[in-house]
């Protein structure tokens, strides 16, 4: 078993969480997130520093621009309409922040996507968990909003005594605990997957027979790096809409 | 019977004691790596882990720094990120910098038509102020005109009627006077004759009517005369 461990030099788990242990420890996955936070902050500092300017001109105002837009008008527009703009400066950060706390995982001598740890996404899903309650409640009231919540439209009495446990369960704890899992693994899955086909294609050029299918191997790496690319967009783009959707069905119950 | 099964016991016993005491040397001669190291660290490794002890995996294979990656996988991610950079590069870049240049030509156009739209609203606006400052200046001037008109058809008016009045009261004023030389030939003949006729009756006195005449005649002059 340690052998084979050996064979394929996977760097241990220890690897990512030195620099101090305790609260205060900081490690690669804590800079890989002060990176993202800096990031985000750059793009639109940098981005927006052209006031007078109208045409927009230049990658990062380009970029901070599109950003927004794309969130006013792919996400905030498609599920909550115009009354879910007071939630896009949250939304806009959610979105910037993930995307770059996980494109980390293809740039060379990071390669690893800060969200494979679910510690940030267990936060932000419980951010979101914590939103999408208190709006619920400050917009129906205690009462309406758990029963708008537990309770579907046009459900027959008794059937009540089923669904409603599972509403519970769906729409308390289901609902970030699905938002933490998807976005966690499906970075780490994808760094497992990078990792392996890095490993591979490692192993096969060292070998002396085997090196004839070393490029398909790394053939799929180049393919499946290419692949998390719009992976790492495409969870931050998932978990941003699905917050959208949560604080949606908070603010119009649906009756 | 009961022989052959202690001669078993003890059989087996010794195998079992022998082995037990041969395993570790055994196991140090025959376990060896699939492949030859790639890293004396790798192999500094191995070695510890072969040994047994109170070592895991986790100690004796450190990644060379908290930071880095392992090198095969700086390698070969390295690598795969260069061959997707230069795609990038290559098509995507491109195609981003069209979209860019789309949209920034698209805002562009769009200020700059509503730039030329506000001009030229301010034109219109500016045309229209001047079409109703002259407007107001003509209705002023034509206002002004027939004020002038009426009032020279007023002073026209008034002066005829005061023509008129002054030739109506010159009329009157002939007239009356003709009237009141008639009257007055009339009265001065009337009382003359008055006066005579009066005057025989009273003074009962047959005078010659010629002399009366001049008499009342001359009085009544000079009654005329004071008058």
């Amino acid at each position: 078993m340690n052998a084979l461990l050996l064979a394929v030099d996977v760097p241990p788990i220890s690897n990512v969480t030195i620099w101090g242990a305790g609260p205060l420890g900081f490690n690669k996955t804590a800079a890989i997130y002060v990176f993202a936070a800096l990031a985000t902050m750059l793009v639109f500092m940098l981005g927006t520093r052209r006031k007078d300017a109208l045409v927009p001109a230049g990658l990062l105002q380009n970029t901070a621009e599109s950003g927004v837009g794309f969130v006013r008008n792919q996400i905030i527009m498609q599920t909550m309409g115009t009354d879910g703009l007071q939630y896009l400066p949250y939304l806009t950060a959610l979105f910037f922040f993930i995307f770059f706390s996980s494109i980390t995982e293809i740039i060379p001598f990071v390669q690893f996507p800060a969200n494979a740890r679910f510690g940030m996404p267990l936060t932000l899903a419980l951010a979101t968990w914590v939103i999408y309650n208190v709006v619920g409640v400050a917009k129906q009231g205690p009462l309406h909003y758990l029963k708008n919540s537990l309770i579907p439209p046009g459900v027959p009495k008794p059937i009540l005594l089923l669904v409603i446990p599972i509403e519970f369960v769906s729409t308390f704890i289901v609902r970030p605990f699905s938002l933490m899992v998807r976005l966690f693994a499906n970075m780490l899955a994808g760094h497992l997957i990078l990792v392996t086909f890095a490993a591979l294609s490692a192993g096969l050029w060292a070998a002396k027979v085997t090196v004839v299918i070393m490029p398909f191997s790394f053939g799929l790496l180049v393919a499946m790096t290419g692949f998390e690319i719009l992976v790492a967009f495409l969870q931050a783009f998932i978990f941003t809409i699905l917050t959208a959707v949560y604080i949606d069905s908070s603010m119009h119950p649906s009756h | 019977m009961r022989k052959r099964i202690h001669a078993l016991v003890a059989v087996l016993g010794i195998t079992f004691v022998v082995g037990l005491l041969a395993a570790p040397a055994y196991a140090a001669e025959t376990i060896q790596p699939a492949k030859p190291f790639t890293t004396e660290a790798a192999k500094q490794c191995f070695e510890k882990l072969a040994k047994g002890g109170d070592v895991t995996a986790d100690d004796c294979q450190k990644a060379p720094s908290p930071l880095l990656p392992a090198k095969n996988e700086i390698l070969w991610g390295t690598a795969s990120f260069l061959v997707l950079l230069i795609a990038v590069w290559k098509f995507g870049v491109p195609a981003v910098k069209n979209m860019e240049k789309a949209r920034e030509d698209r805002i562009r156009n769009d200020l700059e038509g509503a730039e030329k739209a506000k001009a030229e609203a301010e034109a219109e606006k500016a045309q229209y102020l001047a079409q109703i400052a002259g407007a107001k200046d003509e209705a002023g001037r034509l206002i002004e005109e027939a004020r002038q008109a009426a009032e020279t058809v007023r002073a026209d008016l008034v002066a005829r009627a005061e023509q008129e009045a002054n030739d109506i009261r010159a009329r009157a004023q002939a007239d009356i006077a003709n009237q009141t030389n008639q009257a007055m030939a009339q009265l001065r003949t009337d009382v003359a004759s008055l006066s005579i006729d009066l005057a025989g009756r009273i003074v009962e006195r047959n005078l010659d009517s010629d002399t009366n005449r001049q008499l009342v005649d001359s009085f009544i002059d000079q009654v005329s005369g004071s008058n």
